[in-house]
């Protein structure tokens, strides 16, 4: 068996290959569009476009890969910087997994064990799409627009309840205060911000607290 | 050309290429981490059960990621944003970077792109976008693991405090949703005409945190807990993997009963009203 440094490096180097070729899989896409229908894209319109996109996804992007690489570990975020949705769908699943499997993150068993998750999960979310656009399209509406329109228009408040509620019998001590900050940051500062900036501050406080109850020994 | 072009064979196999890519890593990652658990002696019953479980959780937000598809295929057909939505996007990336591009042309979401050449202009915008983590990560991944590796782990005082740390991150990144679903706003930058006639960018309110969230996000607790007390009562070890994807759905489930018997203006309270301009202050 390798030891650890080994396997880590392996992994970043897998990571690493994947990631190139992602990241030629994503540029073939526009390229084929344009060389399929022989058009090139409208240089005004992304001169226009683009600097707010970027002004506004690749600063998020810096504090996202700042914020989830120490917490997914590099195999779970070379795979879920690939296939998206982090953090309504990868970051939970892998919190998840790692809170089920008694595992922490930053070691090696956690960094397997958000990998399997997080692979499980990109596989299920690949196929229930490719499923619902291929076998279901023309009856999708109903996901929009029909009595079940609710149920998805609330699925991230369902998701993060089922989430805080494992942490509310262990932690709650804990939990309070970014709670508070939190809301209290949105409500006097910014109702606009993202979860993805907002937690830099959600993340601060907990640690703060934690620091602080564990001077006092009440942690 | 009318809109067909945006659903050809053509388009299908671009999509069923970049599937197939997300697919084999994914499956990669998942063949070499399972080699890696049985090397380091994680218990199979643990691995089944991170596999159960995490399949089990995805179901229901992958649907709502389906649901995102349906908006913006009105725009853009359905096979790019299913490609898009497959690979690096994101529920809320997707929706602004399209409707971002379609301001351009003063146009929006509701209505069907029939020029190739827009289309092909809003898939690069949709692409340029989203690439930065993919530049980042090569450089960033290595380093950020290694030297968070090296101040948790460096001796049994500083694991504990690794440990206290770790369990605050995660406590702080749940916080952080659960306080956006207490209050919080979603706007969106569309193309307005103004009193005076003149064409101009405003922010327009597209979601808003509310009575209906914070019930949700109650009754999503008040389930998990309930299904972990049961667990742990009658000592129920299989059903523990599943009982937060079932206070999902069954939070979900009370959404859709809420909006049926709940008074329409209790059912639609927003702390901002959806639709309308959004000012700051």
């Amino acid at each position: 068996m390798i030891n650890q440094k080994d396997y880590f490096d392996r992994v970043h180097r897998w990571g690493i290959l994947w990631n190139i070729g992602a990241l030629l899989v994503l540029i073939c896409i526009p390229v084929s569009v344009c060389i399929r229908w022989n058009v090139w894209p409208e240089a005004n319109a992304l001169l226009s476009i683009m600097p707010k996109l970027m002004a506004l996804y690749w600063l998020t992007a810096i504090v996202e890969v700042i914020t989830y690489v120490p917490l997914l570990g590099p195999g779970g975020a070379y795979l879920s910087f690939v296939t998206g949705n982090i953090s309504n769908l990868k970051l939970p699943c892998g919190l998840k997994a790692m809170e089920q499997a008694k595992v922490r993150a930053n070691t090696e068993e956690g960094e397997v064990i958000t990998t399997i998750a997080i692979a499980v999960s990109s596989i299920v979310t690949t196929v229930v799409i490719a499923v619902g656009v291929l076998a279901f399209g023309p009856y999708l509406s109903v996901l929009t627009e029909g009595t079940l329109a609710p149920a998805f228009d609330y699925v991230l408040p369902a998701l993060f309840g089922s989430l805080a509620a494992g942490y509310i019998l262990k932690h709650w001590k804990i939990m309070i205060t970014p709670l508070i900050a939190g809301v209290a940051f949105l409500y006097f500062v910014d109702p606009t911000m993202g979860a993805g900036t907002l937690m830099f501050i959600t993340i601060v406080v907990a640690v703060i607290t934690v620091l602080v109850l564990n001077k006092f020994n009440k942690l | 050309m009318n809109g067909d072009f945006k659903t050809s064979g053509f388009m299908y196999a671009v999509a069923l290429i970049v599937i197939g890519f997300v697919v084999v890593q994914s499956v990669f990652f998942l063949v070499k981490s399972l080699k890696r658990a049985r090397e380091l002696g994680i218990a199979k019953e643990t691995l089944r059960t991170t596999m159960i479980s995490s399949a089990m959780f995805t179901v229901a937000p992958a649907i709502s990621i389906l649901a995102t598809v349906i908006v913006l295929a009105n725009a853009l057909g359905i096979v790019l944003p299913w490609i898009r939505l497959s690979v690096i996007g994101n529920l809320a990336y997707e929706t602004t970077a399209a409707q971002s591009a379609l301001d351009f042309w003063g146009d929006t979401l509701n209505n069907s792109v029939t020029d190739p050449q827009k289309f092909a202009t809003i898939t690069w915008a949709m692409t340029l976008g989203s690439i930065a983590p993919l530049l980042l990560l090569p450089f960033l991944c290595k380093k950020l693991q290694k030297k968070v590796g090296e101040t948790v782990n460096k001796s049994e005082k500083s694991q504990k405090f690794g440990d206290a740390i770790s369990a605050a991150a995660f406590i702080g990144i749940v916080m952080a949703f659960v306080s956006r679903e207490i209050y919080s706003v979603t706007t969106q930058t569309v193309t307005a005409e103004n009193a005076a006639g003149q064409i101009e960018k405003v922010k327009m309110i597209s979601g808003s945190a509310g009575f209906m969230s914070i019930l949700v996000l109650i009754c999503a607790i008040v389930f998990m807990l309930v299904l972990d007390i049961v667990c742990k009562k009658f000592k129920l070890t299989k059903l523990e993997p599943f009982a937060m994807p079932i206070a999902m759905f069954a939070a979900m489930g009370m959404a859709v009963l809420f909006t049926n018997v709940l008074p329409e203006n209790l059912v639609s309270h927003g702390w901002f009203e959806v639709g309308a301009e959004y000012i700051k202050g």
